[in-house]
């Protein structure tokens, strides 16, 4: 709690709070002490007792919805189809930053519990930018104070870019972490992802955002309202992020799918890593592009 | 135990407090002046809403730097002013233990949850290893530290909840309503427990809705509208029957009996009662002859379920239903019984078609179950879960009730009548455009069953239906529940709570080891002393009383119908 | 319903530091990445089996018996859809199946399943405590440590209760499984919204719980670890050293490709 936002709190202004009683705005949550002026908001959502409970919430319930809510085969034996794929955007609206870290922790306990899957640090990094990039991206494209309820052509427009930033990250990290563990072909896992996040985004994630979102805003619940100390950047730094955010996934995405497929062989690839099964050349050529996104979202 | 002499310093103090919540136009707290002594015990009671919680709240910081608010007065805690300290500083003086006991446990063992506490103040690794085993001890779970909380029973996962707490050592505890949630069993473990903490510097402070778990106590405060609006010592309050009664909490029996009678004074407990009646009524006691049966009629006109040899497993265990036979006819109103795990939810799921059994047969007006259609079956037969959170998702009042009826795919026009008609009966029409999430949670339960009689079923189960609220909602939803039994309705209920089957059910089931072991009217299992030790359910108290007097009463209305009848037999007395 | 895969039991393998089951279960993974011939996969079938044995991991790995089995051969299909080396057994259209491709599929299938395998044995003899603990140990903040052992607390309360609400639904006529893809994706909504709603319920109790209990006081939190490094440890951690030399030499040398 610093000082300065007190004098400019609504109820000292009413006169309300009597000397040696001062009632904080936001609740005093945060420890006292001194850390960095600018955190990064994924850093300093954990000052916060009621973020940390909603990161918490959204793991447990990112992993509980995952398992017994049946899927749908959606090319049977191949993928399937869970609703609990909707859970990251809805709480990343929600929840900002507590659900990036929700969906991360919630997908290793999904995998915890079903044995952890192979690759999984890359499956936590993964669900990190799938809860925390839609957010961040609509507050760019739609406009200020825009709700993500009650879509009109326009912004669904909108919500549908954020919700592909989202899972496009998703997917190329996933996807090169396993080429680069050697365990799947990228174009396998990297289109798989990509489509069942979409599918659940686009088709799951609205109906239970025009229910909720009202909701918690009511009970006061959303991150704006619990941390109003997280500032945006600078609109041309977060510009400047999201471009290089869509060009480094998108670049990803094309040069895994084309390169895992045999269709390109870069140049600049050593030749002897540019043999079938192209495992070696798909993590050269692909990693410069992830670090540029990953860049770029931590810039939005 | 005892008071304590007035000069010491108080343990805290709330001075002119007044507190209202963001968003709300009236005051949660109003000018509270509240005094709490070093070694004392104090009840608060009030209904919900009466700023019971709030009160308690302002003593670690909760309120107001938790709760955003307005804020005005001044809290002392522990001698020094407790402005502008973080909640957590206050952690080691003042512990709180909460009605919610799953929201309060955060470790995948005992001993890391007694732990928790220690470790944020970040005491020395061996301090808090050597404090573990005896703050388990003192809530008699030794030997649980590597339990996870999630196989403990809602009264232990309440034990380990003080357990942490005594491991802080704090000078002050506050418990929030600890055994709303639980059954009488785990009621009686943590009350008992709480008891055992007196004497010992402690200040305790034990917050319910129901006045007889605060006779016990130094003193009690009655709340309602943010306001303390008595303060006393429990022989000096609970004989106020009509305040207590007005301030939404249920007096004690014995109170209630003896302010109906107009006797004075009142019992301060069974014993006293009993020889107070004694004196006064002397041989006309002995000379009951115990005519007064239970008045109340059972109408078997008509079997609507019969279930016979029933049988059901979880998995490879024990089975959870074993050779069960029942039947329910037109308008009875029957309580099932029996401790947790007993299998009670389970018997009444396989009746509501949620579990299929391993072997016999439930039939449904006549016709086996599995020949029903799923609307013939749900016309026959209604299931309200313990939990109404687990149902509503609509947008409206309305629409959440509109569910059952669109999809059985009635007419549009079917579907709005029955809506109005089941809105009616629960008392929600005025709320029927709200959302249902922001009701009380009565107000959700009512329409949670609602929600179930928009299916027009001619029997009716519900699931503890009154957990979890006050006494005024409970009494409301029992009256509802009476109507629908009047109208027509069977009512089977599970219930742990004395008083509602003694003033509601006519026949009981008593479950144990996925067995029934009893099956008659409710004076015979009130009267059978071993059958009760078996289930660990202790009649209502004025029944208790009854019994030793000779007389037929289960609740408070038939024991003064009867001494009056006694009364009057002989004018002189 | 579901649980954590650990088994209580005082085998060696439990009894070792969290912090070197993690570098194992590290090592496990390193070693299989520099090989793609079977053959030189089996070495750490065998170790694997091996550790299973002394930590009585068994059940677990019979719980997972189809799983382990069924990962192989879509994965074989997998990688010999892009593996065109070698002179090709069948050659017909877009396929070409060489002997190499073969046992190319087949050690990608093996190395997958030795994966689960070794995540299945670390989960089955580490609590979430021992490896929240590790975490921290690692330098993991302690709030997101906690975050996760918290939220693994209350999974199985939120699977229970998600399951009540289908339950629920389905007792008022709902029918979960109708309509195509889509429409059965949108017709969870009244089962997830209550699941939601409910844990957001909590969200204050718990949060005022914590703070209750002096969550947030600015104090680093004591470590409980109750693991010191003994003899085993150094002893274990040498050998996992030397296992993951010899598989970087196998690389190095050219004994762990396939040839054509």
């Amino acid at each position: 709690m610093n000082t300065e936002k007190l004098s400019a709190h609504p109820m000292a202004i009413r006169g309300v709070i009597p000397q040696g009683s001062r009632a904080p705005h936001r609740p005093a949550t945060a420890p006292p002490s001194a850390a960095p002026r600018r955190a990064h908001e994924l850093r300093l959502m954990w000052r916060n007792t009621r973020m940390v409970v909603l990161s918490v919430l959204t793991a447990a319930l990112y992993a509980a919805v995952l398992v017994p809510f049946k899927v749908v085969p959606l090319i049977p034996g191949v993928t399937e189809l869970r609703p609990g794929n909707a859970i990251p955007v809805v709480c990343s609206f929600l929840f900002g930053p507590a659900a990036a870290w929700g969906s991360a922790i919630g997908n290793m306990i999904g995998d915890f519990f079903g044995g952890v899957g192979p690759g999984d640090v890359f499956g936590f990094f993964a669900n990190l930018a799938y809860g925390y990039i839609p957010y961040k991206v609509w507050t760019i494209v739609a406009a200020p104070d825009q709700s993500p309820v009650a879509l009109t052509p326009g912004t669904l427009a909108r919500y549908v870019l954020a919700a592909l930033a989202a899972s496009m990250l998703c997917a190329d990290l996933v996807g090169w972490g396993d080429n680069l563990l050697a365990l799947r072909p990228f174009w396998v896992l990297g289109n798989i992802i990509i489509m069942n996040n979409m599918v659940a985004a686009i088709v799951l994630a609205p109906l239970l955002l025009a229910a909720i979102y009202p909701r918690v805003r009511r009970a006061h619940l959303l991150f704006t309202d619990l941390m109003p100390e997280i500032e945006a950047s600078a609109r041309p730094r977060r510009l400047v992020g999201f471009a290089m955010l869509l060009g480094g996934e998108v670049t990803a995405w094309l040069a895994g799918n084309l390169v895992s497929a045999g269709y390109w062989r870069p140049a600049l690839v050593p030749a002897a890593f540019n043999v079938a099964p192209y495992t070696r050349a798909v993590a050269l050529t692909v990693s410069p592009a992830i670090v540029i996104a990953i860049i770029g979202m931590l810039l939005l | 135990m005892s008071a304590t002499p007035a000069s010491f310093a108080p343990a805290a103090a709330l001075e002119r407090v007044t507190f209202s919540y963001r968003d709300s136009a009236s005051r949660a707290l109003c000018e509270i002046d509240f005094v709490l002594r070093p070694g004392e015990m104090v009840g608060i009671m009030g209904a919900s809403g009466a700023g019971k919680s709030t009160l308690v709240k302002c003593l670690n910081r909760l309120v107001p730097a938790f709760e955003d608010g307005d804020f005005s007065g001044r809290v002392t805690v522990a001698g020094a002013s407790s402005d502008d300290r973080p909640v957590s500083d206050l952690a080691a003086t003042v512990g709180m233990v909460f009605q919610d006991f799953e929201a309060q446990l955060f470790s995948t063992n005992a001993g890391l949850e007694v732990a928790f506490g220690l470790q944020q103040a970040g005491l020395p690794r061996e301090e808090i290893i050597a404090r573990i085993g005896p703050a388990l001890e003192a809530v008699g779970l030794g030997g649980f530290e590597s339990r996870d909380p999630t196989t403990l029973s809602g009264g232990e996962k309440q034990r380990l909840a003080i357990a942490a707490v005594l491991a802080m050592r704090p000078r002050i505890i506050v418990f929030d309503e600890p055994t709303t949630d639980l059954d009488p069993e785990g009621r009686a473990e943590v009350l008992e427990l709480i008891q055992s903490l007196r004497g010992q510097g402690l200040s305790l402070i034990l917050i319910d809705h129901d006045a007889e778990a605060l006779r016990a106590c130094d003193r009690v405060l009655l709340m309602r509208d943010g306001a303390i609006i008595a303060e006393a010592c429990p022989e000096q309050i609970m004989p106020r029957v009509a305040d207590l009664e007005s301030a939404g909490v249920r007096p004690p029996d014995l109170n209630r009996a003896w302010a109906t009678l107009g006797l004075e004074p009142h019992p301060r407990d069974l014993a006293t009662a009993e020889r107070y009646l004694r004196e006064r009524l002397g041989e006309r006691l002995a000379a009951t002859d115990n005519a007064a049966r239970d008045a109340r009629p059972i109408a078997p006109d008509r079997n609507l379920l019969t279930v016979s040899a029933l049988r059901f497993a979880y998995s490879t265990a024990a089975p959870a239903i074993e050779d069960v036979n029942l039947t329910i006819a037109a308008g009875e109103f029957v309580a099932i019984v029996g401790r947790n795990g007993s299998g009670k939810t389970t018997l009444a799921k396989l009746i509501a078609g949620l579990l299929t059994p391993a072997a016999g047969v439930i039939r449904l007006d006549g016709r086996d179950r599995h020949e029903l259609s799923a609307l013939e079956a749900a016309q026959a037969v209604g299931y309200v879960f313990q939990n109404p959170d687990h149902q509503i998702f609509a947008a409206t009042v309305e629409d959440e009730v509109a569910f059952g009826p669109q999809n059985f795919k009635l007419a549009p026009d079917e579907v709005s009548r029955r809506v109005a008609e089941v809105l009616a009966a629960v008392d929600l029409t005025a709320l029927r455009s709200r959302d249902p999430f922001l009701l009380s949670k009565g107000e959700r339960q009512r329409l949670a069953v609602a929600g179930i009689l928009a299916l027009r079923p001619r029997l009716l189960i519900l699931d503890e239906p009154t957990t979890g609220l006050d006494y005024r909602e409970q009494r409301r939803m029992m009256t509802l529940i009476e109507e629908l039994n009047r109208s027509g309705i069977a009512i089977v209920i599970i219930t742990h709570t004395p008083w509602l089957i003694a003033d509601y059910a006519r026949r009981v089931v008593l479950m144990r080891r996925g067995r029934i072991r009893f099956d008659g009217s409710v004076s015979e299992f009130f009267a059978d002393e071993d059958l009760l030790k078996l289930a660990s359910f202790r009649p209502p108290e004025i029944n208790l009383l009854a019994r030793r007097l000779g007389l037929d009463a289960l609740n408070v209305q038939q024991f003064v119908t009867a001494i009056r009848a006694l009364r009057s037999r002989d004018p002189a007395a | 319903m579901l649980t954590s895969l650990y088994l209580d039991r005082a085998s060696a393998i439990h009894r070792l530091h969290p912090v070197v089951k993690l570098f194992g279960l590290f090592v496990v993974f390193w070693s299989v990445f520099w090989v793609d011939r079977p053959l030189a996969l089996v070495p750490i079938a065998v170790l694997l089996i091996l550790a299973a044995q002394v930590a009585g991991a068994w059940p677990n790995f019979y719980a997972f018996r189809w799983f382990l089995i069924l990962m192989i051969p879509p994965t074989m299909i997998e990688w010999m859809a892009v593996y065109r080396q070698g002179p090709p057994l069948i050659d017909f259209w877009f396929i070409h199946l060489s002997g190499a491709a073969l046992r190319y599929g087949f050690g990608k299938g093996l190395r997958l399943a030795e994966l689960l395998a070794a995540s299945i044995l670390f989960l089955s003899t580490t609590t979430v405590e021992d490896f929240s603990q590790s975490l921290i140990n690692l330098r993991i903040p302690y709030r997101v440590a906690f975050a996760m052992s918290l939220a693994f607390r209350l999974v199985p309360l939120f699977m229970d209760s998600a399951l009540t609400v289908v339950q629920a639904q389905r007792l008022r006529g709902y029918d979960f499984d109708q309509g195509n893809v889509f429409e059965r994706l949108r017709r969870y909504v009244p089962a997830m919204i209550p699941v939601f709603m409910g844990a957001l319920r909590r969200v204050n109790n718990m949060a005022m719980a914590l703070e209750a209990r002096g969550f947030g006081a600015g104090v680093r939190p004591t470590n409980l670890s109750a693991y010191s490094m003994t003899r085993r440890d150094v002893v274990a951690c040498a050998l996992l050293i030397v296992i993951g030399t010899v598989y970087f030499l196998l690389y190095l040398y050219g004994y762990g490709a396939v040839t054509p």
